[in-house]
């Protein structure tokens, strides 16, 4: 795209050096860390212990 | 038996023995083999032709990684194309109107362009799931539409082939029926929706040899990203 500069001239500092959406490990990190992310939460509700209802004595 | 305008896709039986296995083997009786001469006859030579630009048209973007899909791809092309012209000669079945068999086809090859990009470049396969520049909040969002959207491929490629295949002929038979039904009732009318029954047959002859290409077409696409 015009104007647009290359992913390769990016410099990046910090947590942005492994995570950016320019160069293309910077894109799998993305990727892994939100699949990650998403995975942690699904096994956070499985695990999760269920509340029993209370018994009530008529 | 109440004919219905769906019978025509149901899928061929006689005395209670499946035919699919013959309307799926008909395209192959019809092209003849290249023979060891070294000028062949009119046409195998315009079959060959067509072959070849065909498989050259396709693979031109592509690596040479990806060349070695060029006999899968070309006899998928020529399949497909045999058998939805086919499909247009009356009382013909035509098998890709069936959404089993275009799924067939489309899942097992997207998901072998997905493996072999997940196999041989990883990070590039990955990567791919996020645009690049996206701004930072969206990122999350972006990498889940764009999953949704890796995974809708096969699906859309299968339906997009039966949902034009099975319209196209059902607006056929219609409309054919119409001008049957209206032929003693407003002869002038009946002979404009004829005309127009022409005109829809030509369109579904394109839509039947466009449909094959796009879908070849977008199956090296994928082989394209992921090669």
């Amino acid at each position: 795209m015009a104007g647009h500069d290359a992913g390769t001239q990016h410099q990046f500092t910090g947590i942005a050096k492994y995570f950016n959406a320019y160069t293309i490990t910077g894109r799998r990190n993305c990727v892994l860390a939100t699949y990650a992310s998403l995975a942690a939460i699904a096994l956070f509700f499985k695990l999760k212990p269920k509340k029993k209802p209370a018994v009530t004595e008529k | 038996m109440t004919l219905s305008f769906f019978d025509q896709f149901m899928s061929p039986t006689y005395l209670g023995i499946p035919l699919i296995a013959l309307a799926l083997s008909l395209p192959w009786i019809l092209y003849p083999k290249p023979t060891t001469r070294w000028l062949n006859n009119r046409l195998i030579t315009l079959q060959g032709w067509f072959i070849n630009r065909f498989t050259q048209q396709i693979f031109q973007p592509l690596s040479l990684g990806g060349h070695k899909w060029a006999a899968l791809l070309a006899s998928l092309m020529l399949f497909l194309i045999t058998l939805n012209m086919l499909g247009l000669l009356p009382y013909t079945f035509t098998p890709t109107t069936q959404l089993s068999l275009n799924m067939a086809f489309a899942v097992p090859l997207w998901l072998a362009t997905v493996i072999i990009g997940m196999r041989n470049q990883p990070t590039h396969a990955l990567g791919h799931l996020l645009p690049e520049g996206t701004p930072a909040p969206l990122i999350p969002v972006l990498i889940i539409i764009e999953t949704i959207s890796l995974f809708i491929r096969p699906l859309a490629l299968g339906v997009r082939l039966t949902a034009n295949l099975t319209a196209g002929h059902l607006l056929i038979q219609l409309i054919a029926t119409a001008a049957f039904v209206l032929l003693p009732l407003m002869p002038t009318v009946a002979i404009l929706t004829a005309v127009l029954l022409f005109l829809l047959t030509l369109l579904e002859i394109a839509v039947a040899m466009i449909q094959a290409y796009v879908f070849v077409l977008l199956l090296s696409l994928y082989l394209q990203e992921n090669v």
